[in-house]
């Protein structure tokens, strides 16, 4: 295949939003209904936006809730990019180099995902520009929260404009210099460990909530992101190599599998060294994990929660560990999407609600997400996949045209 | 239009001229939905877009780009502060006294608190409520009295809620609110600098500068902050008129506030509403820095404790028994 | 596993060398955190210079009446608020005088009223023990000594002295609305009744509504 007849940016950015418009009837679809997401997410917001928080399920006791959860857990997914590029680009697998763009698409989904998730959060969004240093006033280095906002925007920038540069070589036909961008990936890679970290030290570091208030925290974030990120690239993987014509090789997969297995095993260490620390002998310390794991004071609403998830964790993790059916995607591919929403369970509202119950002076309330926090969450998961999609669309043609054009 | 090269893949991309059409028309619905839900957005977002006045809207849009109130010069805080009281006069006919009066020098306020005296009359937390105009509607309110168990000092162990007739023999009453930590981890957390410690001791907020992320909530081991959940109600005839900027203000939607030791009370000498308000006299409040103050008398002969000290907060708000 | 392929030649450095840097910036970052270990009980501690609370120049006469008190407290002389105008029948030598009375008035004239609740159940003071014998305006402390009514504190200081020496100080009682400017506080009796001085039990002014 010849190269486009047009040249330069525009034309690149034109096609892009021209394949991302087009497509069969499925893929119009899909469109359409990620587009009613957004718009109900926009309603709900609308609400948000008129009566403040108030609408929300949360309170002064419960002052994180539903939107911080998914923050928490989307920036995992989003880190997990990095188990796709440290074997693309370090241990130079041919395999993994195929898919790595894929993984850097649903990266720059989740954090936009997370972005999007901490501005809903705010109960004054338009002052939000008070964050920009310079103009405003940015609390760093003191601020975890500030620490967070720079390592995010770092890494959606690096995430962002390496594939664009390497896309946009490969759209007019070109190899993209290697040397130019090596670096970039290198600094992404210990980048993606820092998002996890610094966003688990947002927790870890305050005093006045023991629940968080421990060093496994960050470790833990880490293990269970490379747990569930890569469950939910493996799902992605599979649904491009039925609806597109991109081939995922098995191999790739299989590599996948491994990557989750390991992470996951560890991520059910590190839980039961934290059961162990809560119960072995309870401290006043133990409040919120008693709330947690086992209700207190007839607050239980999130014993069943926790208990199924951490059930589903230990069994698709088994499921994914002895491989019954020898890699057969019939049997991975739902242990891999029960391992994701397992995780998503536990360290979503399963990490952020309990660690804020019972209050610093002890007083207990339940915490349940009201329709509005659930349609804007489900307008931000539209958002988000609607920017994976469209990213990896594009990536897709890209790679194929230019694949075949070096053929 | 483009029309790339047919390849067996990437059929779907072939544009023909009833897709061409239909394409088109998909475009437009598009790009209307997404102008509507725009505006819709907007309207709803930004605070009073229907201003009755122009004047109204310039006032708000001059608060909007407003600096940090530690950057402001002495004029600009006192042209901001003329705003907020030309507004509040607009939108609720009240006529307002917003102080700017900058921390006392050589002053650093301290608080002790005796929960042998407390008899759980709750007449500090009544007083607290009008003096700093909260917010009726959710019944905020910055303090918070625990009737408890002899036995334990944890305020987990007492009733924060309780309504009778006070005090029930055997147990005695300890209140709680913000602590003015010398080194708070809620100042530290605060990612705009919204939140901070002022030099007479007082940890304040500018409720305009503040993001409302509620990371200093998280970080408060007291909960000693309260958020604005919505807009705050109070009615017209109890609001308290003199007002500092950093103070009992009303607060905007979306933002943090907290006990503020009175600080439009305070720096004008005056005690706080709670210590005013105590028929008991079981609170004292003062000068740390001045030797013969009551708070140091509290502290060089009184037995004194401090909530949480393990945290390392080094908080300016000590207990004591008799 | 060559390690030192992972970089990039240009970062080629040796990983002695980086751990080293990383050793020295966590204990700058540490340090700097145990060097600012100092309580604020340290600066309270260093502060013996005396604070002139009249520099704090907002502050009002009051309003009340004032006596300046007969003790001094750590700073000096302070002032209390005056009770006489408070006491109904005050003064008590408008009846207490030696002229006789009608007994048809004796109902409105008695203090049957007052209802000592002072001291042990069964055991507790007697109108003598604090008011003087001869001269009803005034109070008589257990040396015979005569007390006005706004210098009460001396006579319950007497047993209270525990309370009192507080009072003095300001651990007990209360400042009349101003932390600065010149002492004034409350006297005893501002808020104890002295003949039932304990609080009575009541409602409290309000409630905290349950959390969500």
């Amino acid at each position: 295949m010849e190269q486009t007849s047009r040249h330069g940016f525009p034309a690149f950015v034109k096609d892009v939003i021209v394949w991302n418009v087009t497509g069969g009837f499925g893929l119009q679809l899909y469109r359409l209904l990620l587009i009613l997401g957004m718009g109900v997410g926009i309603y709900a917001y609308s609400f948000q936006a008129r009566y403040g928080l108030s609408v929300t399920g949360m309170g002064d006791i419960v002052s994180w809730g539903l939107y911080i959860s998914n923050f928490t857990f989307l920036v995992g997914v989003a880190a997990a990019a990095v188990m796709l590029i440290l074997p693309a680009y370090i241990f130079h697998d041919p395999d993994f180099h195929r898919v790595v763009i894929i993984g850097e698409g649903v990266a720059v989904g989740a954090l936009v995902m997370c972005l999007s998730f901490i501005m809903v959060d705010l109960g004054g969004p338009l002052q939000a520009w008070h964050l920009i240093p310079g103009i405003g006033q940015f609390n760093f280095p003191s601020s975890i929260l500030a620490w967070d906002v720079v390592v995010l925007n770092g890494y959606l920038l690096l995430n962002g404009l390496v594939p664009l540069y390497i896309l946009y070589n490969h759209y007019h036909g070109r190899k993209a210099d290697e040397r130019k961008y090596r670096p970039f990936v290198f600094l992404s890679i210990f980048w993606a460990f820092s998002i996890h970290m610094v966003t688990a030290f947002l927790y870890q570091g305050l005093p006045a909530r023991p629940f968080w208030n421990n060093p496994l925290m960050g470790p833990r974030f880490l293990a269970s992101a490379f747990a569930a990120g890569p469950a939910l690239i493996t799902l992605a993987l599979a649904i491009i190599h039925h609806v597109t014509g991109y081939a995922i090789d098995r191999k790739i997969f299989q590599k996948l599998r491994l990557i989750i297995v390991v992470s996951a095993i560890i991520n059910l260490i590190m839980l039961f060294s934290e059961i162990f620390k809560e119960f072995y002998f309870r401290t006043h310390h133990s409040i919120s994990a008693a709330y947690l794991f086992f209700g207190l004071d007839g607050h239980n609403s999130l014993v069943p929660w926790i208990w199924t998830s951490i059930m589903g964790n230990i069994i698709a993790t088994l499921i994914l560990a002895f491989n019954p059916g020898k890699d057969n995607p019939k049997v991975l591919l739902p242990a891999s999407g029960l391992l994701f929403i397992a995780i998503w369970m536990e360290k979503g509202i399963g990490l952020i609600v309990p660690g804020l119950i019972p209050s610093p002076l002890g007083e207990i309330v339940d915490y349940l997400p009201t329709w509005v926090e659930l349609c804007v969450t489900l307008g931000v998961f539209s958002l988000g996949l609607t920017v994976v999609t469209w990213l990896i669309r594009a990536a897709l043609i890209i790679e194929d045209k230019y694949e075949k054009s070096s053929q | 239009m483009i029309k790339p090269k047919k390849d067996d893949e990437a059929a779907e991309l072939e544009i023909s001229p009833s897709a061409h059409n239909s394409r088109r028309n998909f475009l437009k619905g598009l790009s209307i939905a997404a102008a509507a839900c725009s505006a819709s957005l907007v309207t709803g977002c930004l605070p009073d877009v229907k201003a009755e006045s122009g004047e109204k809207f310039a006032l708000q849009w001059k608060e909007y780009f407003k600096k940090h109130y530690r950057l402001m010069t002495q004029q600009e805080k006192e042209e901001t502060v003329a705003r907020l009281e030309r507004l509040a006069k607009l939108q609720s006919g009240l006529d307002l006294q917003i102080s700017t009066r900058a921390p006392r020098e050589n002053v650093l306020y301290g608080y002790a608190f005796n929960i042998t005296r407390c008899e759980g009359f709750m007449e500090c937390v009544a007083a607290c409520v009008k003096e700093n105009n909260l917010d009726r509607k959710t019944k905020t309110q910055y303090i918070r009295v625990f009737e408890m168990k002899p036995g334990q000092l944890d305020p987990s162990t007492g009733d924060g809620k309780y309504f009778h007739e006070v005090p029930v023999d055997n147990k005695f009453y300890m209140a709680t609110q913000c602590f003015h930590c010398e080194n708070a981890p809620c100042t530290k957390a605060c990612p705009t600098k919204a939140t901070w410690r002022e030099p007479d001791g007082i940890v304040v907020v500018d409720y305009d500068w503040c993001i409302g992320c509620r990371y200093c909530q998280a970080a408060c081991p007291y909960f000693g902050r309260r958020f604005n959940w919505g807009k705050p109600s109070i009615p017209k005839e109890e609001v308290n008129r003199k007002q500092h900027y950093l103070g009992n203000r009303i607060r905007p939607m979306g933002k943090m506030e907290k006990c503020t030791f009175c600080i439009q009370r305070t720096r004008e000498g005056k005690l706080p509403a709670c210590v005013e308000a105590c028929p008991t006299g079981s609170r004292v409040f003062g000068n740390l820095l001045d030797p013969d103050s009551e708070i140091r008398f509290v502290l060089k002969n009184k037995k004194v404790f401090r909530m949480k000290e393990d945290l390392g907060t080094d908080p300016k708000f000590w207990y004591f028994i008799d | 596993m060559n390690i030192s392929a992972w970089f990039p030649r240009w970062l080629h450095v040796s990983p002695l060398s980086v751990a080293g840097l990383l050793i020295v910036c966590f204990f700058t970052c540490v340090g700097n955190s145990i060097a600012v270990e100092e309580s604020v009980l340290t600066r309270i501690g260093q502060a013996t210079n005396p604070y002139d609370t009249t520099a704090v120049e907002s502050v009002q006469p009051l309003l009340q009446e004032t006596v300046v008190a007969k003790e001094k407290d750590q700073r000096g002389a302070f002032r209390v608020l005056a009770r006489k105008k408070f006491i109904e029948r005050y003064p008590c030598s408008s009846c207490h005088n030696g002229k006789p009375v009608l007994a048809r008035n004796g109902e409105a004239l008695t203090h049957g009223t007052v209802i000592i609740r002072h001291g042990m159940e069964g055991n507790g003071l007697t109108c003598i023990d604090c008011h003087h014998q001869d001269e009803r305006n005034y109070l008589e402390n257990k040396k015979g000594e005569k007390i006005d009514f706004d210098h009460s504190y001396l006579l319950c200081g007497q047993c209270h002295f525990r309370q009192k020496r507080d009072w003095l100080g300001g651990a007990h009682g209360k400042r009349v609305t101003y932390w600065a400017g010149e002492r004034v506080v409350y006297n005893c009796t501002t808020c104890h009744n002295p003949h039932a001085p304990r609080f009575e039990k009541r409602f409290p002014a309000t409630y905290s509504p349950p959390a969500e």
